[in-house]
């Protein structure tokens, strides 16, 4: 359960550097997105793989209120973003307490949850000036990758060396001994993660209600419908940005959580100029489904696309996090 | 010949390159802003004709962004040290030539020369603006009297001449002395112009523009030892230039994928190998190195050696990946290992030896907890550097809170410094610091919590034959030397 949260809530700030990266000064910068979307695709491995089906079912939020780029108005902010951090999260940089049999990313997810709160202020605008590429043009890609990738299997040829390793990823994000798949039960895992989490958590299964739900829809729906208590300390400087995207552009995203693989066109028509260094391409939604399209990166030869590929392909197509930014 | 230069008794100090890592040897020579005013902390305890200094010693406790260094670089002997900022100037320093009235000035660095190397550029038909940073300097061999560096932002490398005029030229016959040209009909008498000495000017000017080669980010440049080529590496390629050509060049490696979705990797660092002209290493994002022949074959996809070092399994998480992403890469002065930087450890790797590094060094082990929340504020991302010494028996790298740490090869002995204007007192010696990691902290420990991390070490260099070291914490450069009692 805690895994579902924390990559939720990594894949929410690493679509955040995804897509802030298109206003960074310099270009988009290959190296970094690269690298951000090897941590998508692992937090997404982790994700899909974290056996807690109910997430999946809870309340579909609805609409995902698309990135905006900062001037428009906002269709609302998604769940997700309401909540403030659980009150275990406020200390910044706690001690690490002295369990050096403990895995380490458990302690990155507590210290990383307390951090956030501390240094959210300062990393929203870090996160502004981020990295990025078009997150709804990526999650559209993933969309259609999703089946294959879920399996861990595959994937977008090329990724398989990472794919591999995706599962394994997914089973030991945090460096819990290595167990095969099938014995591995919940219950061991959750107890080695679970620690640095605090009692406060509240399941994800039960979406608090909140008043600035209504832009959220969440993959799989679960974790975006309730505000996961990771992703909200990040909420402040989110908040700009939710107030800021477009009505319009909520209802047609709407449209489009329902639609598997996505039709980019519509996106593209709403978000206009956003995109139009990304996607100059083929706005007719050709990106989404090439999967070994050629033409566009390679004609397209600017460095601001190039990086695009392989970070697309990896975005989970999770709206909460897009409806941020 | 070399006077003593850091005893204030005057004695003289032996050559040597072995100390390093002793407690409590390294001294602060000086401390040199490079913003708009250059100040320079007096290191005489008596008054000096320097007087600028404490007119100049405002507490400069914000940097605007440009004055950021982004890259330090000795010359070949140390008399220049060359310093690249975000705001794509260049400043040269030189180092002060002895004199026996100030024995113990020796040592300082002060401004030569400063000179605006690259311009911000809007790239029209990508829409995309192209950042003057500097990313890289680095020094040709001296040749001639002048000097020459190449600098490179990230699409254009420049190769700058640096030289100094302390004469002019008087007695032109058909210009005047302020160089208004005389009517012809008032010359009666001709002279030959002579030159007369003037104050010393050191004029900068760019005599190559090596452009358009890259359509990604560079990040690297290395000289060739053949002193007539060298590459610029960006992110998928690598290119061999001419220094007399601009208007082409070599691809000789190029890792792009013919479908960028296959993308894995990218070109984080190359260098040549300082001896052997034909043979260079690249570090790439997963942490491997390729050394690479030219006579192999013109394009160098092919590596003839491969260094990798199998991941740990139990340390894996979300952030492998990115933290196993090597930042820098360098070749020992003797050519025989190679140094790789990622975001916690430090490697050396002998040439001869593929399958795992050498030598493992940990820079700041205490950070691997805290991975998620430096994902967060992107400090995951920083890329440092790594220098060996003159006689590769010690390196350095930086880390967070203005610390720098140094490993000693032989004794296996490390240091942690801390580059900081509290410790900037003239000749202060450098306290050894300490990170506390848990448990019970120490007085004088810093904890892992209180770490400033907007103070980052990125960028030092070693002077190439004296224990000098030049370290730059966002706008200020430090210059320490080793006093050798």
């Amino acid at each position: 359960m805690e895994f579902k949260l924390e990559a939720h809530r990594i894949v929410s700030i690493s679509l955040g550097k995804i897509y802030n990266s298109r206003v960074q000064r310099g270009g988009i910068k290959l190296h970094k997105n690269l690298l951000v979307s090897l941590v998508l695709r692992s937090a997404r491995q982790v994700y899909l793989s974290d056996p807690c089906p109910g997430l999946y079912l809870a309340g579909h939020p609805g609409t995902p209120a698309p990135p905006q780029q900062l001037g428009e108005p906002a269709a609302g902010p998604p769940a997700g973003w309401g909540e403030p951090p659980p009150p275990a999260a406020r200390s910044a940089w706690p001690e690490p307490e002295p369990q050096p049999e403990r895995p380490t990313v458990p302690e990155a997810l507590r210290t990383g949850d307390a951090e956030t709160a501390a240094a959210v202020t300062g990393t929203g605008d870090a996160l502004q000036g981020g990295e990025g590429v078009a997150a709804e043009a990526a999650w559209r890609r993933v969309e259609g990758q999703r089946e294959t990738a879920a399996g861990g299997a595959g994937g977008p040829a090329g990724g398989s060396d990472v794919f591999p390793e995706g599962p394994r990823a997914a089973r030991r994000p945090c460096g819990c001994p290595p167990g095969d798949e099938d014995t591995l039960s919940a219950a061991p895992r959750m107890d080695c993660c679970r620690t640095p989490r605090p009692a406060g958590d509240q399941p994800p299964a039960t979406p608090p209600v909140c008043p600035r739900k209504r832009g959220a829809a969440g993959v799989g729906g679960g974790p975006a419908g309730c505000p996961a208590p990771g992703s909200t300390p990040l909420k402040k400087p989110r908040r700009n940005l939710e107030e800021q995207s477009g009505g319009a552009a909520a209802a047609a995203a709407e449209e489009e959580e329902e639609m598997e693989t996505g039709n980019v066109a519509n996106l593209i028509s709403i978000f206009g100029s956003s995109f139009s260094g990304l996607l100059r391409k083929s706005p007719g939604g050709g990106r989404e489904e090439a999967e070994g399209e050629e033409s566009g990166p390679e004609a397209t030869e600017p460095g601001q696309i190039c990086c695009d590929k392989p970070v697309l392909r990896d975005i989970n197509p999770w709206s909460t996090a897009i409806v941020a930014f | 010949m070399l006077g003593p230069w850091c005893s204030p008794t005057g004695s003289p100090a032996p050559l040597s390159c072995e100390t390093g890592c002793r407690e409590g040897s390294w001294i602060l020579v000086c401390r040199l802003l490079v913003p708009t005013q250059v100040s320079l902390l007096s290191m005489e305890e008596d008054i000096d004709t320097r007087k600028i200094n404490n007119s100049f010693l405002r507490d400069h406790s914000y940097a605007t962004e440009a004055d950021i260094i982004s890259t330090v670089e000795f010359n070949h002997t140390g008399e220049l040290l060359a310093t690249g900022d975000k705001g794509g100037r260049v400043v040269i320093f030189q180092r002060e030539q002895e004199s026996k009235n100030q024995v113990h000035r020796r040592g300082e660095y002060n401004v030569y020369s400063t000179f605006q190397s690259h311009e911000p550029e809007f790239d029209y038909l990508k829409s995309l603006e192209i950042e003057e940073k500097i990313n890289k300097i680095r020094w040709l061999p001296q040749q001639n009297a002048a000097y020459f560096l190449l600098s490179t932002n990230d699409k254009t490398v420049k190769l700058w001449k640096v030289s100094e005029r302390d004469k002019r030229p008087e007695g032109y016959n058909l210009k005047d002395e302020e160089g208004r040209l005389r009517d012809p009909a008032t010359i009666t008498t001709l002279r030959v112009p002579v030159l007369r000495p003037m104050d010393l000017m050191v004029e900068a000017t760019p005599r190559r523009v090596f452009a358009n080669a890259h359509t990604y980010h560079i990040n690297s440049i290395s000289v060739n030892s053949d002193y007539e080529t060298y590459m610029s590496a960006d992110d998928l390629r690598i290119n061999l230039w001419n220094f007399e050509i601009t208007n082409q060049s070599f691809n000789i490696v190029d890792i792009k994928p013919a479908n960028m979705e296959e993308l894995t990797e990218v070109i984080t660092a190359a260098e040549f190998h300082p001896h052997h002209c034909n043979t260079f290493v690249y570090s790439s994002s997963k942490g491997t190195i390729r050394l690479c022949d030219m006579r192999a074959s013109a394009l160098c996809d092919r590596h003839t050696k491969f260094f990798e070092e199998p991941e740990d399994p139990s340390n894996r998480s979300f952030f492998s990946e990115i933290i196993s992403s090597i930042s820098d890469v360098k070749f020992s002065h003797s050519g025989r290992y190679i140094m790789t930087r990622d975001y916690l450890t430090v490697k050396v790797w002998d040439l001869n030896m593929e399958n795992r590094p050498i030598e493992t060094y940990q820079v700041h082990d205490y950070l691997r907890s805290k991975l998620c929340s430096l994902y967060e504020n992107d400090c995951i991302f920083d890329k440092f550097e790594c220098v060996w010494n003159g006689s590769d028996s010690v390196i350095m790298t930086g880390s967070y809170n203005n610390f720098f740490r140094m490993f000693d090869r032989n004794t296996k002995r490390d240091v942690t410094l801390e580059a900081s204007r509290e410790n900037s007192k003239p000749r202060a010696i450098l306290k050894p610091r300490k990170v506390c990691v848990g448990g019970k902290r120490r007085k004088d420990e810093i904890s892992v919590d209180s770490l400033d991390f907007s103070k980052k070490i990125l960028h030092t260099a070693w002077h190439p034959s004296e224990n000098i070291i030049a370290v730059a914490a966002t706008n200020n450069l430090y210059i320490f030397q080793d006093k050798v009692n």
